[in-house]
């Protein structure tokens, strides 16, 4: 039995070890020197110290960066949960419907980000299908340049990550609604609950740990993103959407004298990334416990 | 409920349950019209690859009136497809049997020993799930160069099996801990190896979690585009999501290209997914530590 073989043990694990260790705990470890250099990326760099990470405390395109993925995650969490949230309850009251259309609202997650981008950019084009039906049931006062305007593009382009994955969400929250025992369900009709009661004080809390998982999963996701943004509109119009990533893609990829820069830039993504969610898995724990 | 106030409840029943029949309708109507908005993009892209460019000049948001296939032989032809399906396949075939092997094979002693290294261990992998692959791809990229990796499908597969592992280990062990250990140890009384039991037993009880995996590790690959266009240079080396993106320009392709060109794109994982359809919810599910 390999519990009494150690060495046998350690065979099992050394390849995946090695794969491991070589392509990703190197990388990070000589991408955290990296951001203590002046690299360019070329064999001759000299150590800096943490002026990188000063840098980038003063620096002004990092702290519009930091905002623009800030206010992005936000519209994305509180839309895509809402609507997964909305759309699982439909589901689960509808039993016959749900193994359909449970599938069908999955499809927008199999699109790729660049191809669902594809879709959007000629959606939400000036004389696109968007600008068309709402001159078409008398609204054209609501009209935009979607991607093109400063004040709607950065919601636009949040709406294609809504699309893709609001029914990844509710899936998530279905399974959460399965496992709710129907006793209490049938005890709150039998009590007379309004529907609203019904979900506020029996569903709503004891979805806590779907919840958990979906606010996690939507901010780690939206913190990260960079499909969108970079085929929709590179950053612009006027840098209303120049997340991190971007910004970090840019300097490594574009700007040689950035490279290392660009590394240190990564490193802060990360810290954002591992502190928001440590933040909200604790929260939202903490929340599930005291329910 | 005291017999008095039942005759009053009985008529506050009946509105109650009238109130509902209508906010039942109204959901339906809610919930067709979430149905129409999340399915109208993608159907709007399947509509319009298969008219002809000038019905679509004429009237974008018409209905198909005739029907051709020349546009997508048109964005067959412009993304290098054939080609470029063949890269992505290869590469998710390299990833997913390296990643399936390597993962289920450590994940056997992290999940049937129980000491501190094993726990040390498999925390050292869990970590990988939580490093955005921003703070990895300029060092990777270096490290590609000197090794003679960059461009070759060889450094894009090890890239995502480093990157998948994490994932695989983190369900797999969770699997095997509920994996009943007698048969192993009759195995063992009989006198066969840990790579035999390995390999004869237990391999092939992970089985769903396999193909779990596998749904979960081909939207990764399939879809992801960074690493493509960072390590694979040249259109002969593409992959579908690459060569998209390097050959299709929204801004100046048609849609009758552009559209044809994401079905081309989408169309093997729909088929893939249909095919294991069962497997795919808990897939995409299990996502939920990435």
């Amino acid at each position: 039995m390999i519990t009494k073989r150690p060495l046998v043990a350690i065979g099992f694990l050394l390849p995946a070890l090695t794969a491991y260790g070589l392509f990703t705990l190197y990388p990070l470890v000589r991408g955290l020197w990296l951001s203590l250099t002046d690299s360019s990326g070329g064999p001759r760099s000299n150590f800096i110290g943490l002026e990188n990470y000063r840098r980038l405390i003063f620096d002004p395109d990092v702290h519009s960066a930091t905002l623009i993925t800030i206010q992005y995650a936000v519209i994305v969490v509180v839309l895509q949960n809402l609507f997964g949230l909305l759309l699982a309850r439909a589901l689960f009251e509808r039993p016959h419907a749900r193994r359909v259309i449970g599938t069908l609202v999955l499809l927008p997650t199999l699109v790729a980000p660049l191809m669902s981008s594809f879709i959007f950019s000629y959606l939400l084009a000036p004389d696109g299908a968007l600008n068309r039906m709402l001159a078409l049931i008398g609204l054209p006062g609501l009209q935009h340049v979607w991607y093109g305007d400063p004040t709607t593009a950065l919601a636009s382009i949040a709406a294609v990550q809504i699309w893709m994955y609001t029914g990844y969400t509710a899936t998530i929250f279905l399974a959460g609604y399965l496992a709710i025992p129907r006793e209490l369900l049938e005890a709150g009709r039998i009590d007379g609950a309004t529907s609203w009661q019904q979900f506020r004080l029996i569903e709503w809390p004891l979805l806590a740990p779907s919840l958990t998982v979906c606010v996690t999963l939507s901010l780690i996701g939206s913190l990260r993103v960079f499909e969108f943004p970079f085929v929709l509109t590179n950053g612009g119009p006027a840098g209303s959407t120049m997340t991190l990533t971007l910004l970090i893609f840019n300097s490594t990829f574009h700007a040689a004298s950035k490279f290392a820069y660009g590394i240190a830039i990564a490193f802060a993504l990360l810290v954002l990334v591992v502190v928001s969610a440590a933040i909200a898995t604790v929260v939202l724990r903490a929340r599930e416990a005291r329910i | 409920m005291s017999a008095i106030s039942t005759g009053k409840s009985l008529v506050l029943n009946k509105v109650v349950t009238n109130r509902n029949v209508i906010m039942r309708r109204i959901g339906d109507v809610l919930l067709g019209i979430v149905l129409v908005l999340m399915l109208a993009p993608f159907a709007f892209a399947v509509l319009t690859a298969i008219r002809p460019a000038a019905d679509v000049a004429n009237d974008p948001l018409g209905l198909p009136t005739r029907i051709t296939a020349e546009n997508v032989a048109t964005a067959f032809a412009q993304m290098n497809y054939a080609q470029s399906l063949w890269n992505t396949v290869l590469i998710l075939f390299g990833t997913s049997v390296l990643t399936i092997t390597l993962g289920s094979m450590a994940s056997y002693p992290l999940s049937r020993i129980g000491k501190r290294w094993t726990r040390l261990t498999y925390q050292l992998f869990i970590i990988g799930t939580s490093v955005p692959i921003w703070v990895l791809i300029a060092p990777l990229y270096l490290f590609m160069r000197d090794l003679g990796l960059l461009g070759s499908f060889a450094g894009v597969i090890l890239i995502y099996t480093a990157g998948l592992l994490p994932v695989a280990i983190f369900f797999y062990t969770s699997f095997i801990r509920q994996v009943p250990t007698e048969l192993e140890e009759a195995a063992s009384i009989d006198g066969a190896g840990s790579l035999r039991i390995f390999f004869l037993i237990v391999f092939p009880l992970l089985g769903p979690m396999t193909v779990t995996l596998i749904t979960y590790i081909a939207l990764s690959v399939w879809n992801d585009l960074i690493v493509p266009i960072i390590f694979l240079q040249g259109i002969q080396n593409g992959t579908i999501m690459s060569n998209a993106y390097a050959l299709l320009n929204p801004l100046v392709v048609q849609p009758t290209t552009l559209f044809p060109a994401i079905l081309l794109g989408v169309i093997p994982l729909i088929v893939l997914f249909a095919v294991l359809q069962r497997y795919v919810i808990a897939g995409l599910t299990s996502g939920a530590i990435k």
